[in-house]
């Protein structure tokens, strides 16, 4: 099931989707534990830094091209990575990952990272 | 071999009788059949040298006899041949001689024959040569002939093969150039900016790592941290044999820093749970 990023939404009509996004905000703020946020906060860095790539690349030139790809390639990897991490550490996740506790997820994102990393290195030129 | 061309000789000239060449005579006549020239061939000194215009006809007649006896007869090969020596090319013709030893030769130049070879401006030097199984073989320098030069033959297509073909000019794409310094520093800088964002995100979120420091987690981060700084001394410097080797013997002491570590955690976890 998923988190306590569904909250309850208010009945008002669908032109008052500010209301009904501020209220999720709101309701994210309150109710996600701490780690949850820092993992966040994480992702969206990870995302940010992508686009900011991806941006240069579209805008100023692809060269060199496997810079662009190893940079790029990182940021999505590391993406998936700590999502997954995020989703196996969610306690509210319990019931959908009963054979993985959270240690072994972040074992086994440590030695993702681990590879994704030398992958990325190997690449980046 | 040269033991089986004497045997071949001696038997020939045991076998006697020679060839000779009797009365050969030529005329040149022109398309409307006036005749140009006409003249008996001597043996002996070759006569100035014949011209055939392009519609012009040559007619050669001769007989063939056995030098002792004088009767006709009719040798086995008879060829008359026609030879550049500029050039190297020549031409072979065969004869048809009567029983008689009679034989009668025509080159009209407006239907000439196809053994004649490709013609320069220079002459080409005429032949009669004459084959026979029971005579001795003979060949009679006739005379010089020139015809009008023939068109240079065709190209062969593979022609160009056998000679050197042009050097191969290539054109190679432009290098990649760097954008300007100014552009680059700015993207830099735009593209290190979500560490800013990071940083304050996580100076908001009040994140307590209370035992960061604690006996049993402090390996296993460090080892993650020398992971880290081995990738990045691989990027500058290392071998990819170098990295996998110091990765592998990293990777011991940090599978039980590990085991440690997170055993420590879930033990927290299960206890404030």
């Amino acid at each position: 099931m998923a988190g306590p990023k569904s909250s309850s939404k208010p009945s008002p009509a669908s032109s008052e989707t500010s209301v009904a996004v501020s209220t999720l905000w709101k309701s994210y703020l309150d109710q996600t534990p701490d780690r949850l946020k820092f993992i966040d906060a994480f992702l969206a860095f990870i995302v940010l830094s992508g686009v900011l790539q991806f941006v240069y690349c579209v805008l100023v030139t692809n060269f060199p091209f496997n810079a662009f790809l190893a940079g790029f390639a990182s940021s999505v990897g590391q993406f998936v990575l700590t999502a997954s991490l995020r989703a196996q550490v969610n306690p509210e996740n319990r019931s959908e990952f009963k054979e993985v506790s959270p240690e072994r997820a972040f074992a086994d994102f440590a030695l993702g990272s681990i590879v994704l990393h030398f992958f990325v290195f190997n690449f980046l030129g | 071999m040269i033991w089986q061309f004497s045997w071949l000789l001696l038997a020939a000239t045991v076998q006697a009788a020679s060839l000779s060449l009797q009365s050969p005579r030529f005329t040149i006549s022109a398309s409307d059949a006036t005749q140009l020239r006409s003249d008996t061939l001597s043996l002996t000194k070759k006569p100035e040298p014949l011209t055939l215009g392009a519609t012009d006809t040559l007619k050669l007649t001769f007989q063939i006899t056995e030098s002792d006896e004088g009767k006709g007869v009719q040798p086995h090969q008879t060829f008359l041949r026609f030879y550049d020596k500029e050039s190297g090319e020549e031409g072979i013709q065969p004869i048809r001689v009567t029983p008689g030893g009679k034989a009668k030769f025509e080159l009209n130049m407006m239907r000439p024959l196809t053994s004649i070879p490709p013609t320069t401006h220079n002459p080409l030097e005429v032949s009669l040569i004459l084959g026979s199984f029971v005579h001795a073989p003979a060949q009679y320098d006739l005379f010089d002939l020139y015809i009008p030069a023939s068109h240079t033959p065709a190209e062969h297509p593979d022609e160009a093969s056998f000679h050197v073909l042009p050097a191969i000019k290539h054109t190679f794409r432009p290098e990649q150039k760097s954008p300007p310094q100014f552009i680059s520093a700015v993207f830099a800088a735009a593209v290190l900016s979500p560490w800013l964002v990071l940083i304050g995100l996580w100076s908001k979120i009040d994140v307590r790592v209370p035992n960061l420091f604690s006996l049993s987690i402090m390996p296993f981060t460090a080892l993650l941290g020398a992971f880290e700084v081995l990738l990045v001394w691989y990027w500058v410097d290392l071998k990819l044999g170098q990295v996998l080797l110091y990765g592998g013997i990293l990777a011991i002491p940090t599978v039980f820093a590990g085991k440690q570590a997170l055993y420590a955690t879930g033990e927290w976890r299960a206890g404030r749970k």
